[in-house]
Parts: structure tokens; sequence; C-alpha cells
């Protein structure tokens, strides 16, 4: 059988061609499809956020690298959701209302990927009722926002609100993170983690829900 | 020297949609902060989005905030090759020009600093920021391509900048702070090396802001050829001065939004202290914000700043 270990290197070097190839001759081959998540993907984008926290790995690599998993994603994501397997989280992400800035919430939203959870990705300028529609019809269980802008950053308080007005905030984990963003505005809003940093982002959602 | 013209608002009661966009208006918040703290310098705005305007791309702009750049002007090869260097005074790069030129003409003659994005900032904002920041590894000739035209329209919007009476510019280039050393080297100091060649005339300061830079960068900043470099809270300012020759002048790196928005007056004198006093034994250190800080800091932060540097042993 071919080398697996191909896939997990596909994926660190960002190469998605090779990855979606490697995927679908793997999955033809018989091979179990969270086999080939948990014991390549996953620790793949793992070693991804290890290197861009040591500076080996920049921002241009940790987004190839996401969109090569995401290659490989495409074509197990199907057969996962139809053997019943579950994602480690279902996330909802966006930047919030007002604020157009992408590229934080993208880094945040491969990691997440590449941690086991299903990313529902927002967009950005998303209002607080669009949250709240994630929660409500997507079965999210947990909301993350990204502001860039100090003036964008109430709308961060603004959502976590209306997600306690709409009567979802119990069933919901907020994560905040942007460059404005602090522990201490974390704690204000009532979030219930917060990360500096994309590569953080995993372990501060496996933090908050308890995983 | 702190990157304020915005906090004016609050001194002046205009919208940031007013200074963006009305050079009087702009003239009117600076000067209301020059008057108030009687800097030895004055600024026009910083504002990412003026440049990638100028050559087409949509903004989107609200009175409450600094416009920001939506949508891909370029998406291919093709267009990027086909795509018009636009002409200083063009859009609202003429708003910028002419508060230079307002700003001039202040009776106390203080130094007067323009300010522009960098080359490969305002390349990322032509084909968007995130797929930038991936074509720099997948479509580097497309890169290039505008950076040749980023740079060019750069080096003629620093002059314009020049004639109208500046005596410096502040240049921008956050986004290269996001990429390896060796990929700021290729993709944004070679450039900015020509754009300072080209406006060099020995009275004309151009000072590279990178707020995302971090120590290791250092060198591939330095490659630039520039004397004088402003930086944000990622870069350990300590162990940079302890790196850059004695005629290279840092400047920096208190956090706009962690230390000038969040802080209360008193943290923020202690902060200035101790950051006087960890660079005290350099001479080439001038202390200011980490970047441009919003028009939601609070103007007793500037006050304790200021008041801060006051107190300060010289």
């Amino acid at each position: 059988m071919q080398d697996l270990k191909s896939l997990h290197d596909a994926i660190l070097k960002g190469d998605a061609k090779t990855a979606k190839a490697t995927t679908k001759a793997a999955l033809a081959a018989g091979v179990e499809p969270l086999k080939l998540v948990q014991e390549y993907m996953t620790p793949a984008m793992a070693e991804v956020g290890r290197k861009f926290e040591c500076n080996e790995y920049f921002v241009p690599e940790l987004l190839l690298a996401a969109r090569a998993m995401k290659a490989a994603l495409e074509l197990i994501r199907p057969l996962l959701t139809a053997s019943g397997a579950q994602p480690t989280g279902r996330v909802a992400i966006g930047t919030v209302k007002g604020d157009l800035h992408d590229i934080g919430k993208n880094l945040v939203a491969a990691m997440l990927e590449g941690g086991g959870y299903e990313v529902i990705d927002l967009g950005v300028n998303v209002t607080p009722e669009q949250f709240i529609a994630a929660v409500k019809e997507k079965g999210v269980n947990i909301v993350a926002m990204s502001a860039l802008l100090t003036t964008t950053m109430p709308s961060m308080k603004t959502t976590v609100d209306a997600l306690q007005q709409a009567g979802v905030r119990q069933k919901v984990k907020v994560l905040v993170g942007g460059a404005p963003i602090t522990q201490k505005y974390a704690d204000e809003i009532g979030a219930d983690g917060y990360s500096e940093s994309a590569a953080g982002a995993v372990s501060s959602a496996k933090k908050a829900v308890g995983a | 020297m702190p990157i304020a013209v915005y906090p004016g608002l609050a001194l002046t009661g205009a919208r940031v949609r007013d200074i963006v966009t009305n050079p009087q208006a702009q003239f009117d918040a600076q000067l209301a902060l020059h008057e108030r703290f009687r800097t030895p310098f004055v600024l026009s705005a910083m504002d990412l989005s003026t440049e990638a305007e100028a050559f087409g791309c949509a903004i989107h702009s609200t009175d409450g905030e600094v416009p920001s750049v939506t949508g891909r002007l370029v998406t291919n090869l093709e267009q990027a090759q086909k795509l018009a260097v636009p002409r200083p005074g063009d859009r609202r790069t003429a708003v910028y020009l002419e508060t230079v030129r307002r700003l001039r003409q202040l009776p106390d003659k203080p130094l007067v600093i323009g300010n522009c994005l960098g080359p490969f900032s305002l390349t990322a904002r032509l084909v968007g920021v995130s797929e930038a920041m991936e074509m720099t590894l997948t479509e580097p000739d497309l890169i290039h391509v505008l950076l040749e035209k980023s740079a060019a329209f750069l080096t003629a919007y620093v002059r314009a900048f020049k004639e109208s009476g500046a005596d410096g510019v502040f240049m921008a280039e956050p986004a290269a702070g996001l990429l390896s050393p060796r990929s700021m080297s290729q993709l944004s100091s070679a450039y900015i090396k020509q754009i300072g060649a080209a406006v060099a005339d020995g009275h004309f300061t151009l000072i590279l802001h990178n707020c995302a830079a971090k120590l290791l960068h250092l060198p591939a900043v330095l490659e630039t050829g520039l004397k004088t470099f402003h930086f944000g809270a990622p870069m350990d300012i300590v162990a940079a001065l302890g790196q850059v020759p004695a005629d290279v002048v840092l400047c920096g790196n208190l956090d706009p939004t962690g230390v000038f928005v969040q802080l209360p007056p008193a943290e923020i004198t202690a902060r200035v202290t101790v950051l006087l006093a960890s660079t005290a034994k350099h001479r080439n250190f001038v202390i200011s914000s980490g970047c441009d800080i919003p028009p939601t800091a609070p103007l007793a932060g500037l006050d304790a700043f200021f008041e801060a540097m006051k107190s300060a042993p010289p």
C-alpha cells in the first residue's frame, strides 16, 4: 500500500494536488477515512501550527497547508458524514459586523479545521443575527469572532448579548481574537476563550469545550 | 513621536470620514493635537486604503472608521500586466498631499511627515491580502508585476509629498511583517530600497513602519538601506537596538490599542517609564506608539504619554 505519510508531508508542504491524489488513492484502497484524518491530517496541521509558533512557517505557508488539507478533506467529509462520525466540534467563525478584515479569521478557521473541527465560515461583516442563525440552524457549539479594529470590537459584546437574548448563549462557547483583543477584554465581554494567535485557537477551543 | 491624527477628532468634532476626505478637517485634527502637546512634528493621517483606491480598488467607508479595501482588483497575471499606474493626486491621494501643504504653512515650522503604504502592502490590497499571502509562493511572477507598479506609483507619491513640503514620509508595510524574512527581503525590502534611493537627497527621510515585524525580520528590514524604522509591539525593541548601528534610528513601540486605548493614564505613564528606562543607553531610540493610534483612544492617554515624556530624564 502506498505510503500514507506522503499525505502528511503534502499537507505540511502545502501541496494540495498531492494531498488530494494521495487521499483519493488511499480511500480507493480501503483506508478508513477517520484514520486518514486522525493519523495523518490532524497531526500534519498540528505540526504546521508548531512551525508557525516557532517562526519556521509564516502566514503564506500556513495558508497553503490549510488549502492542501481542505483539498483532502473535501473527499473525506461526505464519507465521515455518511458513517455518522462526529467532528470534534462545530464552529461558526466570522469577522464581526462593520469589520472587513479576514486574514486572521482565515488562519484560525484553517487551524480549527486541521484540529478536527467542522468550520462554518460566515465571512466578514457578520451580524449577531447571522451568528445566532448558525447556532440555531447548523448545530454550532462554538462561536468564534474576530475583530481587527477598536471601532468594531464592541460588536463582539453585542453578539454575546444577542446570543443571550436569543436563548442560545448556554448552548455555545464563545471564542474571540484579533489584533486589538486581549484576555482582559475577552473576560469583560463574557467570552469563554481567547487566543492571541491562530495556532493557539485550537487549544483555546479544546479548553473552552472541556475537551 | 506617537502616530496620532485621528484622536484629534475629540477636539475638533469631525468624523473619521471628514478627515480622510477633506484636507482642512485633517489639518484641523492634527493642528489641535499639535497645539495641545506642542509636538516638534506634524503628520498627515495614516490611511491604508488611499493608494489602492487610486489604482481602482473598491473601498468600504463609514463615518467612524478609516476606509478599508474590499474585493480584489486583480485576480490573474493578464489583469496585473494591464493594470494602469495612477498618478499622485488621483482620488484621495490629493487629500493627503494638500494636508501636507497646509501643515507646511504652520508658523512654528514643525517637521512635516506624510504617510503612505509600502509596496508589498499595496500589492496585497490589489489582489486581496489573504490571496496575496498564498500567491507569494504560488504566483510570484504576478506579485512581482504588481510590486513593480506599486513601487513606481509610490516613488512618485513620495516625491509628491516632498514637493508638497514634507520633511519625510512614513511608509507603512505591515503585510510584509507576515512573511518569512527571506520573502520580506525579496518582496518588500528590495522595492523599498529602490524607492528610498530614488527619493534620497540627504534631507528628506523615508521612515519604514512595520508594526508586524519581529526581531527575526530585522536583517531583512535593514536591507532597505533606510536609516529610520518604526516598529510595533511584536518587535523586541531593546534587542533590536543592540543589533543596529548607532546611526540607525528605531522608533516604537507602545501598543496603540493595548496601551493607548485600554490602559488608564497611570499605567500608560508606567509603560512609558519602563520603556524609556530599558532603552536609556541608546541615543538612537525615539519612543512612539507601535502603530497609528485609533480614533477611539482617549485623549487622557495621550496626555499621560506626553506628561511622562516631560518628566523623563534627558
